[in-house]
């Protein structure tokens, strides 16, 4: 067999005819888009960083809560600018380190927009998968369900319900102050969240029910857990990360609405929202500050956004390239 | 009287206390274009951040602003302080009635005669039974609440056995209660002189008068709690419209300005536009893009700056010690242990929050008790807190705090493992200014390894943190007096009866023999050594800790090109608002 195979080589002057798996077509052709890539490398850049918060805090020696009140003037702005010891200056009217807020802060951020992704995610595999498997009666409650949720003017609901619901999750006792409004936010986005991912999910599991690969598995006997976790999962994946890679920079951004608004976490935690907020306060005495709070958001969020078009362009079987 | 949001914004509360004040407020207050004849006509436009007043029924506001403010257009009562500038302005003179009270009995008997002519906004007449009758609401104090709760006290009604009055207000048929209350205040067979009995001597009665408590309702368009959204008008101004985004009031056709010596209505319309964002009221005064429109709170200190350097806003701004003492009310209850709330108020970083605040220049000075400076007669400086005390240092005294937590470790281990752990919650009204003040208070507190959180209430802020099922542990509070006596302070905020006993101090171990005295100072009628009396109770409250005492307060207010005749009210602590005109 070798040597056959190298004559044939030897003779043809042309490269070797390699059998490429799906995956590695996509990542190839992700390579190829250079604004993706770069979005990406940001993007992880970015979530790292705020991910190990505390560790790059510590090594550019900033601490997110010491105030240096003796450096602000009568109107709470600072008096020094950017240097080395606040690599993006102070906070007005605390005079707390902005570089480490903005650290610190987003991984609250992050935090929210992961966890309701994650749950919204789950949620909706499951509703999907199950609607677009068994078809007919389930399918039909289960789509009804959504199309309920989907009409629902969330925002309002989240506005509404803030404090009660975060009251009774303090009166019940799971968690307190920050930590239960962080649960309300999770739990409220993501219940709103859910059916779009569902939606999704169950078109792409109803093509792929009908398709070759699952109809020889159920011949060959295989059972109904074996399809949905063998053949069917492994083939949903393009879709959900692409929905992923968008549905986290919506978060984020939403996340910032509702603690901009009060109603999301509250000091002295941070976040982007409540820099924001924060931040239109001085915005005439102190432009830069709401320019970095707002720019960087914007930035990962463009950066985000970016990732998922990208893969999605690269997971797309029947784009161009 | 009243209470006002200890942090600077927050509602503005009144009033009070004139007599004493004077000299220092009227010099700081400025007048805009007072040489220029008012005009009538056009709409002044108050902008306001929270999304509604507290109350509106005249019975149950009690918050210096709005008592102002509504007292200034809608609710007339039998006396007035006389609205013009300066000393004067703290004089009463008669509005309703046709005088300001004729005492006898040693003041146990209080006679006001009413003038002919005033009517509701119904035309109806006001007699002495619709006085009478608004006076019975305020007994009904389950539906009528967070009113003063003086006529409960002093009126001659018996007592049953919890020390409550007999009467329960008229929204409970109880005959032998309504004999009794109508013994107390009677009226004359022409309906035109109420008489009141006090079970003691009240020497300042009267100024009692100036509140919407005693004042006019018409029984049969009385609909208890509701009252409070659409209360009738005796002004010359009645309510149009009371939604969520704005109050307008528009002129009361059925008043005659013959009968009404103290209103002279300039503008067509006064309109409250509701929760605007403090940033965004500063902008539009700042900017003058509304030339018509006054701020309803203060400018927030971080815009201080803009509004008292700019040359251009000269005419159009205002600032004036303010007659409130600022406080947090401990809730007793909940922190029981004395050690801790000292160790509080030491390590409390009062120089931050002052300087955040906009410093002496703005925001006032360190208080050193609840009687506040203005109210000469009954202040001297405790020596217990704040300047002139011991371990009094403006950024915090941390040592001494330590050693009081360290002492609290072995005294009251429960309190010190909640003050340390779970964490000790703070009520304060829902403000931008929460995202530096939270941070700057944590820092500080943790300085003495407490941990606090707080509880940001966005509306109806007293009403929640006056509820003791809804209080946190401590409450961002403060109080002006009512009027030119302590009487109306140290009782009122710390005695069993008091009507704004927020420290919940009933089971405090120095309440009993506090509160004996207090009521011995009460009876005192020689002033001089009543004032005795009251400095030294400031004092003793202090070292009890019931409240952690913050600033005696100044008070900023900014308004448009186009309003004119503003000038510092000093009983009420606010601007006139009944003498504002629109000048273009």
């Amino acid at each position: 067999m070798g040597s056959k195979s190298e004559t044939i080589h030897g003779t043809r002057s042309v490269g070797v005819i390699q059998g490429r798996s799906p995956r590695q077509i996509a990542w190839m052709r992700f390579k190829r888009n250079k604004v993706g890539v770069s979005a990406g490398i940001v993007s992880l850049t970015l979530l790292l960083l705020s991910l190990c918060a505390p560790i790059v805090a510590k090594i550019i020696n900033v601490d997110p809560d010491t105030l240096n009140l003796d450096v602000l003037d009568v109107s709470g702005i600072p008096e020094v600018g950017i240097s080395w010891d606040h690599p993006l200056g102070l906070i007005p009217g605390t005079g707390r380190d902005f570089l480490a807020q903005l650290l610190f802060g987003s991984r609250i951020s992050f935090l929210i927009a992961i966890l309701t992704t994650l749950t919204a995610l789950t949620i909706g595999l499951f509703v999907g998968i199950i609607g677009g498997y068994f078809k007919g009666r389930i399918d039909n409650y289960l789509g009804r369900f959504t199309d309920f949720l989907l009409a629902f003017p969330a925002f309002f609901m989240i506005v509404a319900l803030n404090q009660p619901m975060v009251a009774r999750i303090e009166e019940s006792g799971i968690a307190q102050g920050n930590s239960a409004r962080i649960i309300f936010l999770v739990f409220f986005l993501s219940f709103f969240g859910w059916p779009g991912f569902s939606r999704l999910v169950r078109s792409q599991v109803l093509s792929l029910r009908e398709r070759e690969f699952v109809t020889a598995a159920q011949a060959m006997g295989a059972t109904r857990w074996r399809v949905i976790t063998k053949e069917l999962i492994p083939n949903l994946w393009a879709p959900v990360i692409v929905v992923v890679s968008l549905s986290l920079p919506g978060y984020l951004a939403a996340e910032a609405v509702y603690s901009f608004l009060g109603l999301g976490v509250q000091p002295p935690a941070s976040t982007w929202g409540i820099l924001l907020s924060n931040a239109t306060r001085y915005v005439t005495v102190m432009p830069s500050f709401f320019l970095i709070a707002a720019g960087s958001l914007v930035i990962v969020v463009l950066a985000f956004n970016l990732v998922g078009d990208a893969l999605r362009d690269a997971l797309d079987p029947k784009a161009e390239r | 009287m009243s209470n006002i949001s200890a942090l600077r914004r927050a509602v503005v509360v009144t009033a009070a206390s004139a007599l004493a004040v004077s000299a220092v407020m009227v010099a700081g207050a400025t007048s805009a274009s007072a040489a220029v004849t008012p005009r009538a006509g056009g709409i002044l436009t108050f902008l306001e951040h929270t999304p509604r007043l507290d109350h509106y029924d005249p019975s149950r506001i009690y918050t210096g602003r709005d008592l102002a403010f509504m007292n200034s257009f809608m609710t007339r009562t039998l006396v007035a302080y006389n609205p013009v500038p300066g000393a004067a302005g703290a004089n009463l003179v008669p509005d309703l009635a046709t005088n300001t009270g004729v005492p006898s009995n040693s003041a146990k008997t209080w006679k006001f005669t009413l003038r002919p002519g005033s009517t509701f906004e119904d035309g109806v007449k006001v007699t002495c039974e619709s006085v009478q009758y608004g006076v019975s609401r305020v007994f009904a104090t389950d539906v009528i609440t967070d009113g003063p709760g003086y006529l409960q006290a002093w009126l001659d009604i018996p007592k049953d056995a919890d020390g409550n009055s007999v009467f329960k207000g008229p929204y409970k048929k109880d005959a032998a209660g309504l004999a009794a209350f109508k013994k107390a205040v009677s009226c004359s067979k022409d309906n035109r002189t109420i008489t009141f009995q006090l079970n003691k001597s009240v020497a300042d009665f009267n100024y009692l008068a100036t509140y919407g408590v005693i004042s006019p309702v018409q029984a049969s368009k009385d609909t208890g709690d509701k009252y409070d959204l659409r209360p009738q008008s005796t002004g010359p101004y009645k309510i149009e419209e009371n939604s969520k985004t704005q109050m307008k009031l528009v002129r009361n056709s059925k008043w005659s300005r013959a009968s009404d010596p103290v209103r002279t209505p300039y503008p067509d319309e006064v309109v409250i536009l509701f929760g605007y964002d403090e940033e965004v009221i500063d902008q539009i005064i700042l900017g003058d893009t509304i030339p018509t429109a006054v701020s309803f709170g203060e400018p927030l200190s971080t815009n201080n700056d803009k509004f008292f350097s700019e040359a251009s806003m000269k005419n159009r701004r205002m600032n004036n010690p303010d007659p409130y003492a600022r406080y947090f009310a401990f809730n007793v209850k909940a922190m029981p242990c004395l050690e801790i709330r000292q160790a509080m108020y030491y390590s409390r970083n009062a120089k931050a929050l002052l300087d955040y605040a906009g410093g002496s220049t703005y925001a006032g000075s360190y208080a050193t008790g609840v009687i506040s400076p203005l109210l000469a007669t009954d202040y001297t400086p405790t020596k217990v807190v704040g300047p002139g005390s011991a371990d009094f240092i403006p950024e915090g005294n941390i040592p001494k705090a330590k050693a009081l937590m360290e002492t609290a470790k072995t005294k009251c281990p429960a309190d010190y493992k909640k003050a340390t752990e779970t964490g000790i919650k703070i009520d304060v009204r829902q403000s931008v200014t929460l995202n530096d003040t939270i941070p700057i208070d944590t820092a500080a507190y943790a300085r003495a390894g407490i941990k606090v959180t707080f509880n940001p209430i966005s509306s109806g802020y007293y009403p929640t943190v006056m509820n003791p099922e809804k209080q946190s542990d401590l409450s961002a509070s403060g109080w002006g007096a009512d009027w030119a006596n302590a009487s109306t302070v140290i009782p009122e905020l710390f005695a069993s009866y008091g009507g704004f006993n927020i420290s919940q101090n009933l089971g405090d171990p120095a309440q009993k023999a506090f509160e004996d005295k207090v009521n011995i100072a009460m009876k005192t009628t020689d002033r001089a050594a009543q004032s005795k009396m009251w400095k030294a109770l400031d004092a003793e409250a202090m070292k009890a800790f019931w409240v952690l005492p913050t600033i005696f307060g100044k008070a900023q207010f900014v308004w448009g090109s186009q309003v004119g005749g503003v000038f510092f009210w000093v009983p009420q602590g606010n601007p006139a608002f009944g003498k504002m005109w629109i000048n273009n």
